[in-house]
């Protein structure tokens, strides 16, 4: 009988706590039990709170700066304001990065979560082997990026590809394949790596999320007649909502971000066809040497991965709005 | 002169060694010359605390024994000087990002084996080494165009020009001849009319266009100048791709990609033109003598039957894009008088010639003395790489080799002009896109 | 449970063979790793449209190139190292993100809506942003060259996940838990240990083993904060040693990747099992 529950402070964006009036109305007004539960959270929270000052809030900050200044490599540079961000908007293959950006994460996303989806049903079917094929369902995701993107580039080499000998063998294809040649194909390969790396992520959090759907509930679904694919509609994927929410948010953070993958692969080409955002920004940091513009190219991924958290928490509080308190 | 100038700490030694000059000219003097700086220094004081730690950041040489050796002449150094040098490989394009971050944060190594006109980039962050640099150009027959254009900025070095990397076309002698050709031909319509034949027999010729670091830039660079084509006028301003024999060398491209090509050549990178080569899917590609040295080691069958040629001629000349290592001082290090001496003393003759021999022609040196040097003609088949220096140019042509020249070879633009030409692109729309692509970054 | 029902063809068609196709296309480059990282140099260098091609198996299988990993690089101490700076970043990343989460989750006070909006938000900051200001922190703080700078440094990537995840896992554990340890006489500080906690660990194993995982395949950082061979950590360490310019060394490299990650793979089976069973104890109880 779990019934969850939240209140106000739990959900971030609570309409509470954002006015300084109500703050300081509140610390006055407060009980005495109250105060010890804000000592309780202050001191829970502050561990947290340290690492995070420490080493993150001054480099963001100082990544935002730099964003905002023309600084190359060696030299202080001067304050130009959204200079940076003009440049890049007028800037050919920064755009051409976004898009790629965008529709690599979408679709490896959406691969992602039907694949892993799909495997984690059948291995919470499973009767043996348990362990042994989680395990083994984890090593894509262990094996350390930049090496397995290295034998995968071997495996998709056009003099090489054991990918192709397959495929000529299956009589799938008369000509060989070059993988990462094409701007559509290159494109293809490095989603179909990234999914490959990231569906056990996605295949074990979602199995953990299907051991906690009560199994009575299914079972009172088959007695009133659903099939299976209702049974999985109606019942199992509300039920997993919230886990699947969690699971897709963080993956489309790390692929909106991905660096290491597409950098080993192709490294942005052919012709900047595989370009993301960030290896766009490393680029820019490194190669041309401009802090500033590499800086802004990579806070040019903020917004928008703001916004997907924004439509998470949203989703979710509308999800859960019958249950909530105001 | 150039002794005082090369070590101001020492005050005594001027004199025997005017003497020694004056006297014969024979190598035997020469030997004593570089001698004298390590007897005198024996017999001194150290000038160093004990403990005094120098880093040094380089690349992971492609050959171990060069880099045994220079790691021998590392530790001779710090034993004589009673100093820890500390010799880092990795990378060159990890050097690379190690460098940025290490001048962000003023602190990390302190010397930093720089590539390119890299440079120039960091040029305020550098310690003026003009004097060891001079004194190395002095003593070894001068500098090579391209090492100083990389390494030198108004006059002023900013970095010690260690070495270029060679680049040749590598080729099937046994292929060749069977398509009729004994002479790797000499000019680019001969090499188109020779792919030809070996692609029709099934021996294509391979080049990378992707995003690599070496073999595409190689390749397109030196084809864009070859038929006259380059990026801007001397003043460094007005981009001028879009005058000259630019359309020509891309529309030649285009050609000679269907008719001669390994088509796979869109997704290599640095290493799949080694692979493919060794692996006898390729007859001719452009590469340095890396392919050579594995196959003596593991292919004996490749290694006797290929060998090396120049680059063929444009209407404009024969031109070579060679990546140049030089070795920067930063500004930040605490060690700066220890790091110039340490620079000054591996490459003077006696260490940096057994390094250079032990480089198998794998790197060209900056200094022109080293052109008759033995190592060149130990193998016939390798002999050709000790000319390509000469015909050697900077990027940013006809510009300064500076920080716009290496934004546009950083962004692959001239790489990209090429490879969107083979992929469909008109040659005009290709090059009219890089032509806008470089104006954005010059006209800024 | 889900019923058995007998081998029937229907399982076969649904359950095995589509799972075996899935573990086909997950663990097919494994097997190749292996057989690269024990195939003699002179057969990898054969295209794949020669007759000779033998993509599945090698005749002549040797150990050199797992030799020169252990023997040339410092492959073992790198592995050491790797351990180490995962399992103490991963243990101060639970520590902050668990008491973070059930403060988040549980507490109400004023600004918490925000303070877990911030604590997301940083998650957002890509590492490419970060990493140069980053040297510079850990410079100052002397950290640079030892495992240090990883290990306080990963932290800002992994607390923000963990918390998340966390808080997630507190917010469907019911209030009435703590409510009745409190009527029962327990202190608050005492229900969270000894009720929450427990009931919390499928939450926080997985929130470990992706934080460990996370660590472990982190390159960036670890590339530009350590400089000595020694202190080096796997992906780093593997790459910058075993790719000299235009040739790189397949075998050892593939030897490297394989031996990076099985014996991690081999921890995980134990940890998996034991979280699933948690979760499902934790509905039925």
């Amino acid at each position: 009988m779990a019934e969850v529950r939240h209140n106000a402070s739990s959900l971030p964006l609570s309409r509470s706590g954002l006015s300084v009036a109500s703050w300081l109305r509140r610390l006055r007004t407060a009980s005495a039990t109250e105060r010890r539960e804000w000592l309780l959270a202050f001191c829970l929270l502050l561990p947290a709170a340290v690492m995070l000052s420490l080493f993150m809030a001054y480099p963001f900050v100082r990544g935002i700066w730099l964003s905002l200044t023309n600084t190359v490599v060696g030299q202080v540079g001067t304050f130009i304001g959204l200079q940076n961000y003009v440049i890049l908007w007028h800037d050919d293959i920064f755009r051409r990065a976004a898009a790629n950006t965008f529709i690599y994460t979408a679709v490896a996303t959406i691969l992602k979560l039907a694949l892993g989806m799909v495997v984690a049903l059948m291995m919470n079917n499973l009767l043996g082997f348990k362990r042994i094929l989680r395990a083994s369902m984890l090593l894509p995701w262990i094996v350390p990026t930049v090496l397995s993107a290295l034998a995968w580039k071997w495996m998709i080499d056009p003099t090489f590809s054991i990918l192709n000998w397959i495929m000529y063998q299956l009589g799938v294809i008369r000509f060989r394949v070059d993988w990462l040649g094409g701007p559509v194909t290159a494109m293809v390969s490095v989603i179909l790596v990234n999914v490959w790396r990231g569906m056990p992520f996605f295949a074990i959090t979602l199995l953990a999320g299907l051991q906690t759907v009560n199994p009575e509930v299914l079972e009172a679904a088959t007695i009133d007649g659903a099939t299976a694919l209702q049974r999985f509609w109606k019942v199992t994927w509300p039920l997993m909502m919230p886990i699947t929410m969690v699971v897709v948010l963080f993956s489309v953070v790390m692929t909106f971000a991905d660096f290491q993958l597409v950098y080993i692969l192709t490294g942005g080409g052919p012709t900047n066809s595989t370009h993301l955002f960030a290896t766009y920004a490393y680029q820019l940091s490194i190669a041309t040497a401009k802090l500033g513009e590499g800086a802004a190219a990579s806070l040019a991924m903020f917004p928008f991965l703001f916004l997907v958290v924004l439509f998470q928490l949203w989703y979710v509080r509308c999800g859960e709005g019958g249950k909530g308190e105001a | 002169m150039s002794a005082k100038a090369a070590n101001p700490s020492r005050k005594t030694p001027q004199i025997p060694r005017r003497v020694v000059l004056k006297g014969a000219a024979s190598l035997a003097s020469a030997a004593v010359l570089d001698l004298i700086p390590e007897i005198l220094r024996a017999a001194q004081a150290p000038a160093y605390l004990k403990g005094t730690k120098l880093h040094f950041l380089q690349w992971l040489n492609f050959l171990p024994a060069a880099d045994k050796v220079f790691l021998e002449q590392t530790a001779e150094f710090s034993k004589q000087m009673g100093v820890e040098v500390q010799v880092e490989r990795i990378g060159m394009n990890d050097v690379r990002t190690r460098a940025a971050a290490a001048i962000s944060a003023r602190s990390g190594p302190d010397i930093i084996l720089l590539d390119n006109n890299s440079p120039h980039l960091f040029a305020d962050s550098l310690v003026d080494v003009s004097e060891v640099a001079e004194a190395i150009g002095k003593e070894q027959g001068g500098y090579y165009a391209l090492s100083q254009a990389n390494a030198c900025a108004g006059g002023h070095w900013l970095a010690v020009p260690q070495h270029a990397l060679s680049t040749g076309w590598n080729y099937r002698e046994d292929w060749l001849k069977e398509a009729g050709y004994t002479e790797f031909p000499d000019t680019w319509e001969g090499f188109r009319e020779m792919g030809k034949k070996l692609k029709a027999a099934g021996r294509p010729i391979g080049q990378a266009f992707g995003h690599s670091e070496n073999d595409p830039n190689t390749y397109c660079y030196s084809l864009l100048w070859g038929f006259g084509g380059y990026e801007v006028e001397k003043d460094g301003k007005r981009v001028v791709l879009d005058k000259k024999g630019t359309l020509e060398a891309v529309k030649f491209n285009t050609a000679i990609w269907k008719e001669c090509f390994d088509e796979g050549g869109l997704s290599w990178d640095d290493s799949s033109n080694n692979r493919a080569f060794l692996a006898g899917s390729l007859s001719v590609t452009l590469n340095g003598p890396s392919i050579y040295l594995v196959a003596r080691d593991k292919f004996p069958e490749v290694y006797h039957a290929m060998n090396h040629a120049p680059q063929p001629k444009g209407p404009a000349g024969r031109f070579y894009f060679l990546p140049t290592r030089s070795a920067a001082v930063m500004k930040y290090s605490q060690n700066q008088k220890l790091a110039k001496e340490f620079i000054r003393w591996y490459m003077a003759k006696a260490q940096y010639g057994k390094w250079f021999g032990v480089c198998e022609t794998f790197m060209v040196a900056p200094t022109k003395m080293w052109y008759g040097d033995p190592v060149w003609t130990k193998d016939p088949k390798l002999t050709m790489f000790r000319d390509v220096m000469k015909d050697a140019r900077a990027i940013g042509y006809a510009g300064p080799p500076g920080r716009k020249a290496s934004e546009s070879m950083a962004k692959y633009i001239i790489v990209d002009m090429f490879a969107k030409a083979i992929q469909g692109t008109p040659p005009e729309e290709s090059l009219a896109w890089a032509a806008g692509e470089l104006k954005k970054i010059y006209g800024a | 449970m889900a019923a058995a029902g007998g081998a029937g063809w229907r399982r076969w068609v649904g359950l095995y063979l589509p799972l075996g196709a899935v573990m086909l296309f997950t663990l097919f480059p494994f097997y190749y790793m292996v057989v690269t990282a024990i195939r003699p140099d002179r057969e990898m260098y054969i295209p794949w449209n020669r007759p000779n091609f033998a993509p599945f198996w090698t005749l002549q299988p040797t150990f050199e190139h797992i030799a020169l990993l252990f023997r040339e690089t410092l492959f073992a101490r790198w592995l050491l190292n790797t351990l180490i700076i995962a399992a103490m970043s991963t243990l101060i990343s639970l520590f902050c993100g668990l008491l973070a989460a059930y403060a988040l989750a549980r507490l109400r006070f004023p600004g918490g809506g925000a303070l877990g909006t911030g604590i997301f938000v940083t998650y957002l900051v890509p590492q490419t942003l970060l990493f140069i200001p980053l040297g510079d922190v850990v410079r100052t703080f002397h950290l640079a060259n030892t495992p240090w700078a990883l290990i306080l440094t990963y932290p800002t990537f992994l607390i923000p996940f963990c918390t998340w995840l966390m808080m997630g896992y507190f917010r469907t554990i019911p209030r009435e838990l703590e409510e009745c340890a409190q009527i029962d006489g327990a202190t608050r500080v005492q229900a969270i240990v000894r009720i929450i906690f427990p009931v919390a660990m499928p939450g926080i194993l997985s929130a470990g083993i992706f934080a460990f995982t996370l660590s472990w395949n982190e390159f960036l950082y670890a590339m530009v904060f350590l400089s000595s061979a020694s202190q080096k950590t796997v992906p780093v360490g593997v790459v910058s040693e075993l790719v000299r310019g235009d040739t790189f060394f397949w075998g050892p490299l593939m030897a490297g990747a394989l031996l990076g990650s099985v014996p991690v793979a081999f921890i995980y089976s134990f940890f998996v099992e034991q979280y699933v069973s948690a979760m499902t104890g934790a509905v039925k109880g």
